[in-house]
């Protein structure tokens, strides 16, 4: 025989056949089994992990979720208040000679009330007045109408004219607090002139 | 059961997850956008104002928040369709140079709009350019009364060209603000006026004098300077002999920082007040440090007090702009923008394209464009002057322009 061939196995030497892979441990942590517990425990036992997996995620979704920009700050009063000139009022009973009245419209747009905390002017001469009295707070979306008494002092020393004259109105927020200057245009330019001219008269300075 | 277990664990946590994911994306789609129009075409806004020369430090500040304007609009892919692109031409503050630069912008087909100039003297050489063309122009800090209700604005306003906008208030109220804060506030009764000539300083000289004068204070002197130079001790000798407890100059900060300085060197130790062409932080540089308390009226309210001004200083400082936005950024922001929203109006009235007028229509949508600017509430009156009209006082301190008092128009 020339011919290369199987072997015969000799003693001893016969492969031992493969164990049924069935009956094999299985290495490792696979091989672990939890104890078996009955039905009603077990139920328990997955809710609970269930409970825990949820909050988890819950947590973990709610930590890193894109964060949403803080509420913007009030606006500043001077910002959403406007002050208007109506029209002449009549003077209020008990003023001093020498005064005169007119109406104007103080109204808030948006953002938080304001309260007007003071009226004022800054002509030498002329004091100034309100009905009502500040500080009165206006809500957004609203207006009040005010009647402003002005009452010349010294006729001596009041301006005898102006094109574009102011009242000054300091305003507070929940923000801050600020005096604006409000020009309230050639109406009021033209009342505040004539009024002067009546308290004072023409030829008195 | 245990399979119906697994099931019902795994849609509960698929539910809670996808109920808290939708939460967190709330308004955030847009993040990650493309920095970018996405649009196929490019409309270009022309800016006009002086880029290089003494005037520059505004002009460089109007250029950048105009660019500003056209970044965010690309960002945010506000015109869909539309990529806007500044094109900016240097005036040098001279009215031959603004009237060539018009006709270069009006050549360029893609120009729908144009923020400029600084200068009022320079918009009246570059307003009949643009209105023959129907290109609307909107300026940031022209205060000229005269601009938009004509010549004989204090008897009877007419408006001179259907094209012009701007966002900037005028000299008409400028003018008698700061007479009445200088005679009534300040207690200044003996004024000196001082103008450069120009349109807009001696307008706004001419708007301050009648006032002061109808409140009952003296005007003891007045004279012309030359721009060109920087010499004015003759003029400061004659503020000194004048007794003038006061002195108002209409011009701007190149000629108003050594004027300053010269009328105190002279011995007048008394506060030189200007309008929003002195406000610059250059003035306290030039002026030196007996400047404290010199006084200066400008356009709009302090940035700190508007939250929208906020925003615009945080983008411009984060865009990387190495020159300030000044006086005028506020404003420039606002006037790019102006004409980003008739843009924007006339596209989406065009199914969503340009049509081929559309210039005319936007020119003609500009007149009913209304926002919440850096500035305000921006729009136009029948005039094409600016609805919100505020104004501020500010005085020197530490060689600075720091806000003293505001005020509002609202006659």
């Amino acid at each position: 025989m020339t011919g290369v061939g199987p072997l015969e196995p000799g003693e001893g030497t016969r492969a031992w056949d493969a164990p049924d892979p069935a009956d094999a441990p299985v290495p490792g942590p696979r091989s672990w089994r939890p104890p078996r517990l009955p039905d009603r425990h077990r139920r328990t036992v997955l809710a609970a992990a269930a409970l825990a997996a949820l909050l988890a995620g819950s947590g973990y979704l709610y930590a890193t979720r894109e964060r949403q920009p803080p509420p913007p700050a009030p606006p500043f009063p001077a910002q959403v208040v406007d002050v208007s000139y109506l029209d002449p009022a009549v003077t209020p009973a008990g003023a001093p000679p020498g005064s005169f009245s007119f109406a104007v419209l103080v109204s808030v747009d948006s953002g938080p009330p304001v309260t007007v905390t003071r009226i004022s002017q800054p002509y030498a001469g002329l004091s100034v007045t309100s009905e009502p009295r500040p500080p009165f707070r206006t809500e957004a979306g609203s207006a009040r109408k005010i009647v402003v008494t002005m009452h010349v002092t010294e006729c001596g020393i009041v301006p005898e004219n102006a094109g574009l004259p102011f009242l000054d109105v300091t305003l507070r927020n929940v923000r801050a607090m600020q005096v604006q200057s409000f020009i309230l245009g050639p109406r009021y330019a033209q009342a505040l002139t004539e009024g002067l001219r009546g308290a004072c008269g023409n030829d008195s300075r | 059961m245990r399979q119906r277990s697994l099931i019902a664990i795994t849609a509960a946590l698929a539910a809670g997850a996808l109920t808290l994911t939708a939460c967190g994306s709330r308004d955030g789609g847009d993040k990650n956008g493309s920095g970018s129009g996405s649009g196929g075409t490019t409309v270009t806004i022309g800016v006009d104002a002086p880029l290089t020369g003494d005037l520059s430090a505004m002009g460089l500040g109007i250029k950048n928040s105009a660019d500003l304007a056209a970044k965010n609009a690309n960002k945010k892919n506000y015109v869909k369709g539309v990529t806007f692109k500044i094109e900016a031409l240097d005036d040098q503050a001279q009215p031959s140079a603004g009237q060539q630069n018009a006709t270069k912008l009006v050549a360029d087909k893609n120009v729908l709009g144009v923020v400029g100039p600084l200068n009022s003297s320079v918009a009246e050489s570059m307003q009949k350019v643009f209105d023959d063309a129907k290109l609307v122009e909107v300026s940031p800090a022209n205060t000229g009364p005269s601009l938009t209700q004509g010549p004989d604005w204090q008897n009877k306003k007419v408006r001179q060209y259907k094209s012009y906008f701007r966002t900037a208030t005028t000299d008409a109220i400028q003018g008698p603000f700061a007479a009445q804060y200088v005679y009534n506030d300040a207690k200044k009764q003996k004024v000196f006026v001082i103008d450069d000539k120009k349109t807009y300083g001696a307008g706004l000289a001419a708007t301050f004098t009648e006032e002061f004068k109808k409140l009952g204070g003296k005007v003891v002197g007045t004279e012309h300077i030359n721009p060109d130079t920087k010499d004015f001790s003759a003029v400061a000798t004659k503020v000194k002999k004048s007794g003038a407890d006061v002195v108002y100059y209409g011009g701007e900060y190149p000629q108003a920082g050594p004027l300053s300085k010269q009328i105190k060197a002279a011995g007048a130790k008394i506060p030189l007040v200007g309008g929003d062409g002195i406000n610059d932080a250059t003035y306290g540089k030039l002026a030196g440090p007996d400047s404290t308390g010199d006084l200066a009226t400008s356009v709009g309210a302090p940035v700190e007090t508007l939250p929208s001004a906020k925003q615009f200083v945080a983008d411009y400082k984060a865009a990387g702009y190495k020159d300030e936005y000044s006086a005028y950024g506020g404003y420039s922001y606002d006037s790019a923008w102006a004409i980003i929203e008739a843009v924007k109006k006339v596209v989406d009235d065009n199914g969503g394209k340009l049509p081929s007028d559309a210039r005319a229509k936007v020119t003609e949508a500009m007149q009913n464009v209304s926002f919440d600017g850096v500035t305000g509430k921006v729009s136009f009156d029948e005039y094409g002057d600016a609805t919100n009209k505020q104004l501020t006082v500010y005085a020197v301190k530490n060689g600075a322009f720091t806000p003293v008092k505001s005020g509002t128009f609202t006659g």
